[in-house]
């Protein structure tokens, strides 16, 4: 079941160079990181569904489907900052804007992939001299995503007819419970992963450290003129965290 | 016995699975077959509750599978799944036979006699202290088979038991399968080998796109044409249709039909 999470679509950020891109996302990544305050990030998260929609159609029904896998992880985020901080609702308050940051890096990468082609996003890689490996690493990861869901469902299945109980218990015997479900699921990612290696190795993958090509890219006056905007705008980030100190909250 | 009721099932996304089926089992070798996707499994995933009838009823010895949980109906129904690595966990053979009798509460004592018994059962007497991951193929679908057996259960389904082994290792799956039907176990082999419904099965329900179109022995399941439904005969029947020996159900008795035929 192999899965791409790539839309086709004719839009701005379809039509944006890869290695613009991918730049893009990795300073929007680290713009959120500047910022703690709840209140700038739901800002930035609405700004960034907004573009996504407008500049690359992408519909927020779409973006939904994407983030909904990581509802368990935004919960635990929220659920786990009012036993770190006080008062709770303080922590609370925290909590949410990492969970908002958590949610805005995870779009702005769905982002990258649902209006980049792979083809594209690896040769991106290649052109910015940065290992082509992280952005080949990146897309199987991300498509191998639903085939370990439903391995996983298989496990449990197989293990609740052996009489587990996954819902009975207090909170401790539930983690217990989750043994009998993870070992196996490990075991089985690392020999997917195996084979996969194995599949790349023999396509003689790696062999020449010098890769050809058989499409290529380039950049043109609309990619200049975007990359432009994103550092500004990057600019802009800076200098109200560090000039104006917008959009940090002292935790301690 | 188990019994299956107009049985509907519709996954999330609305495709049907399962169109208005109807069956029963009880303790005799019965084979679900039919081609990918006719929706064996999600029939067989309703035997144990582990899917519920979007419509419809399965009884499984007087118990509604909507009102019984896995866990209460896997003392009735063992399900062996296809891959058996997908269950194994455990360090060791023995450890990997008694999670389910734990699970079922019951004492060491008890626990110790039918992880025993089900080793014994599925010929791996001695690996105790194997690890699960370290057996064959055929010593790992047996290990999967006594895990369920531990439990004690009635009927047991099989997911394609022997696809993927060798010649022997399977030989060595199908002498459990007869084994546990001599010991008066309801058996439900899900497979689209052909061979392996000949040489084990007594009854044959296919399935076709969610659809029951055959319920009926194994001699009459062999008269259908089996290219309609993406199926082919077993090599063995079609030498013997072509030398007019008739049904038979392995090598032997092929030999001794036409044997007794040149004599005639
Ligand atoms: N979890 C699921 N969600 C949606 N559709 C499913 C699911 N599982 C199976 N199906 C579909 O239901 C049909 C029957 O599947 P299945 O019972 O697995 O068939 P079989 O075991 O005979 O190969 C197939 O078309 C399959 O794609
Ligand atoms: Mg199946």
């Amino acid at each position: 079941m192999m899965y791409n999470l790539y839309v086709e679509r004719d839009s701005i950020l379809h039509r944006l160079d890869p290695r613009v891109k991918i730049l893009s996302s990795l300073l929007g990544i680290l713009a959120m990181i500047l910022f703690n305050s709840p209140y700038l990030l739901f800002i930035l998260f609405t700004l960034l569904s907004l573009s996504l929609r407008f500049l690359g159609k992408i519909s927020f029904k779409e973006q939904i489907k994407v983030l909904k896998p990581l509802t368990p992880l935004i919960i635990i985020t929220i659920a786990i900052w009012p036993f770190i901080l006080e008062p709770k609702t303080f922590g609370l308050f925290i909590g949410l804007g990492y969970a908002l940051r958590l949610a805005s890096m995870a779009m702005i990468t769905f982002g990258l992939l649902m209006t980049t082609t792979q083809r594209e996003l690896i040769l991106g890689f290649i052109k910015l001299k940065m290992p082509y490996e992280i952005g080949l690493t990146l897309t199987i990861a991300l498509r191998y995503i639903p085939t370990l869901f439903n391995l996983a469902q298989t496990i449990i299945d197989a293990q609740k007819s052996r009489g587990l109980e996954l819902e009975k218990g207090n909170f401790f015997s539930k983690i217990k419970k989750t043994v009998p479900v993870l070992i196996p699921l490990i075991i089985a990612s690392i020999k997917t992963a195996h084979e996969l290696s194995i599949a790349l190795e023999s396509r003689a993958f790696g062999a020449n450290k010098k890769r050809t090509f058989l499409y290529t890219i380039e950049m043109k006056g609309k990619d200049y003129i975007a990359l432009i905007i994103v550092f500004l705008l990057f600019g802009l980030a800076l200098y109200a965290r560090y000039q104006l100190g917008i959009g940090y909250v002292k935790l301690y | 016995m188990i019994e299956v009721k107009n049985l509907w099932h519709i996954y999330e996304g609305r495709k049907i699975a399962l169109k208005d089926v109807s069956l029963t089992i009880e303790n005799e070798i019965l084979a679900l077959v039919g081609p990918n996707g006719s929706g064996k499994t999600t029939l067989a995933k309703h035997l144990n509750g582990l899917l519920k009838p979007t419509k419809g009823d399965v009884i499984v010895d007087g118990i509604n599978t909507k009102e019984a949980s896995v866990a209460e109906l896997s003392r009735i129904v063992g399900y062996v799944f296809q891959n058996p690595e997908h269950m194994f966990f455990e360090e060791n053979v023995f450890k990997e036979v008694a999670f389910g009798p734990k699970n079922l509460g019951l004492s060491k004592d008890e626990i110790e006699k039918r992880v025993e018994w089900a080793l014994r059962s599925v010929n791996l007497k001695g690996y105790e202290d194997r690890s699960p991951y370290s057996l064959s193929g055929g010593e790992k679908q047996r290990l999967a088979i006594a895990c369920m057996l531990a439990m004690n259960p009635k009927y047991l389904i099989l997911d394609e038991p022997t696809t993927g082994l060798d010649a022997k290792s399977a030989e060595s799956v199908k002498e459990v399968i007869r084994k546990l039907k001599e010991k008066g176990h309801g058996i439900m082999l899900i497979t689209h080998d052909m061979e392996l419904v000949l040489e084990l099965a007594e009854r044959v329900v296919l399935l076709y796109e969610g659809i029951k179109v055959f319920d009926g022995t194994i001699n009459e399941f062999f008269q259908l044409d089996l290219r309609n439904y993406d199926l082919d005969k077993p090599e063995l029947l079609k030498i013997s249709e072509r030398l007019s020996v008739g049904f038979v159900r392995n090598i032997n008795e092929f030999v001794t039909s036409l044997l007794r035929r040149m004599r005639a």
